[in-house]
């Protein structure tokens, strides 16, 4: 079976300096991968290239074993891989807005939406804060939301960035059970993470990034 | 003349709902309102492809837009004027001395504050408003639609200003209006005219309806910007 993705050659640059430089690169279908390295290591722009918000070169790059341009960002890539911002952003707007928000943009009917986004919710332990704007959210919830906001698309690729970072016990806890959750319905998972906790996920692979280059 | 027996009067003249004083209000505002709404999307849209698209000439026509920014009324309407006189290029659509001159003159005086306030608020936005909209799949015009909610309340207080700044300019409203009762004449040249024919009365009343409506848009902003604040 074709991993997720597979990349060689895969650069990004910021004029002169080279942020990420990886050889080869491949995503199998329903493991966990967690981005270990030092702040400024390129784990977030590694992320944030995928996602496809970062120019990125790739000399070969296929996404299901198809070879795949990157520029302009594929719209197959667009629906099944999923970002999370380090500090979520939230629109400004109900938490069932938030959650409905690329079901819209995907044109979903509005009784589906209304299933999904009470699913949705109720999947994050979110379900009594549907009404409430999201703005108005802890952070730890914020993190749910977002988590819940990707999840409700069904991505089989989720790029999280530092999911856990800043949240307390019980928010780490909460989030980690949203993690484990994904993993066991079979999805693949690139994690940038500190978290020791994260690599208790089952089959979880260490990828460690120096100076935007793979290493071990 | 005597301050307090004018002032006096002036009040009078608005608690009786003259309406020759009314009239005057209503041309103002049915002039400065119809400008925002015509002029608004096509300058906020500007001001947000000025603001998230990068192409050639975008630096020069931001400087454009703040330059007009500090055009003298008055010019606007002497360039309008030229355009809509008889051997104008305009001319033949007899829109010289009407509200629509008026109009256009003041849509023209609004679209560079509006294009330039819409500018900086989304430039100010989160630059993770519109990753967050892009992942999700958002297409442009949902992202664009997204990040100007985002930014509402910096959006509307642009519309604000730029009704503050048409509501009260005299310069352009004079050339292409041509003040005429009943048609043309609004606060500000009424009150220009009333003043130099010695009615000062009717002078003080119109402005103190222009100072209310200057004082309503003042406070509007501050509101809109605490709830921007809040956010």
């Amino acid at each position: 079976m074709s991993p997720v993705l597979a990349a060689g050659g895969l650069r990004v640059r910021a004029g002169e300096a080279m942020l990420i430089d990886i050889g080869h690169l491949a995503l199998e279908r329903g493991r966990g991968y967690l981005v270990s390295g030092e702040n400024g290591a390129g784990k977030t722009t590694l992320l944030r290239a995928l996602a496809g918000l970062e120019p990125v070169e790739a000399e070969r790059f296929a996404f299901y074993g198809k070879p795949t341009r990157l520029l302009p960002y594929p719209g197959a890539m667009r629906r099944q891989i999923a970002f999370v911002h380090h500090h979520p952003y939230v629109f400004d707007g109900s938490v069932g807005d938030n959650l409905a928000y690329g079901l819209r943009a995907a044109g979903v009917n509005q009784k589906e939406i209304a299933e999904k986004v009470s699913d949705a919710a109720a999947w994050a332990g979110i379900g009594h804060l549907e009404k409430r704007n999201a703005k108005s959210l802890s952070a730890g919830e914020r993190q749910r939301l977002a988590l819940a906001r990707a999840h409700v698309l069904g991505p089989d690729l989720y790029l999280l960035d530092e999911p856990t970072a800043n949240l307390d016990a019980d928010g780490r806890r909460l989030v980690m059970s949203l993690i484990e959750a994904i993993a066991r319905e079979g999805r693949t998972l690139l994690i940038a993470c500190h978290d020791r906790e994260l690599l208790a996920l089952p089959g979880v692979e260490r990828l460690h990034l120096v100076k935007g280059r793979l290493e071990g | 003349m005597d301050l307090l027996q004018t002032t006096s009067e002036a009040l009078r003249l608005l608690a009786s709902l003259d309406p020759t004083l009314w009239g005057i209000v209503w041309v103002s505002l049915k002039v400065s309102i119809g400008a925002l709404l015509l002029i608004s999307p096509a300058a906020i849209a500007a001001g947000y492809l000025l603001a998230s698209h990068r192409f050639p000439g975008r630096r020069f026509l931001i400087v454009l837009t703040q330059a007009l920014f500090a055009f003298p009324t008055v010019v606007v309407g002497l360039l309008l004027y030229m355009m809509l006189s008889r051997q104008g290029p305009f001319g033949s659509m007899q829109l010289l001395f009407t509200q629509a001159a008026m109009v256009i003159g003041q849509m023209v005086i609004a679209a560079p504050i509006l294009v330039a306030f819409t500018l900086s608020a989304v430039q100010g936005a989160d630059p993770r408003a519109r990753e967050t909209a892009i992942v999700l799949g958002a297409g442009r015009l949902r992202t664009a639609w997204t990040l100007l909610r985002e930014v509402r309340f910096a959006v509307m207080a642009a519309v604000f200003n730029g009704f503050g700044r048409v509501i009260s300019e005299i310069g352009c409203a004079l050339m292409v209006g041509g003040n005429i009762a009943g048609l043309t004449r609004n606060i500000p040249t009424a009150i220009a005219l009333e003043t130099t024919k010695g009615e000062f009365a009717q002078g003080v009343a119109l402005g103190i309806v222009l100072m209310v409506l200057a004082l309503g848009v003042n406070f509007a902003m501050a509101w809109l910007q605490g709830g921007g604040a809040r956010r």
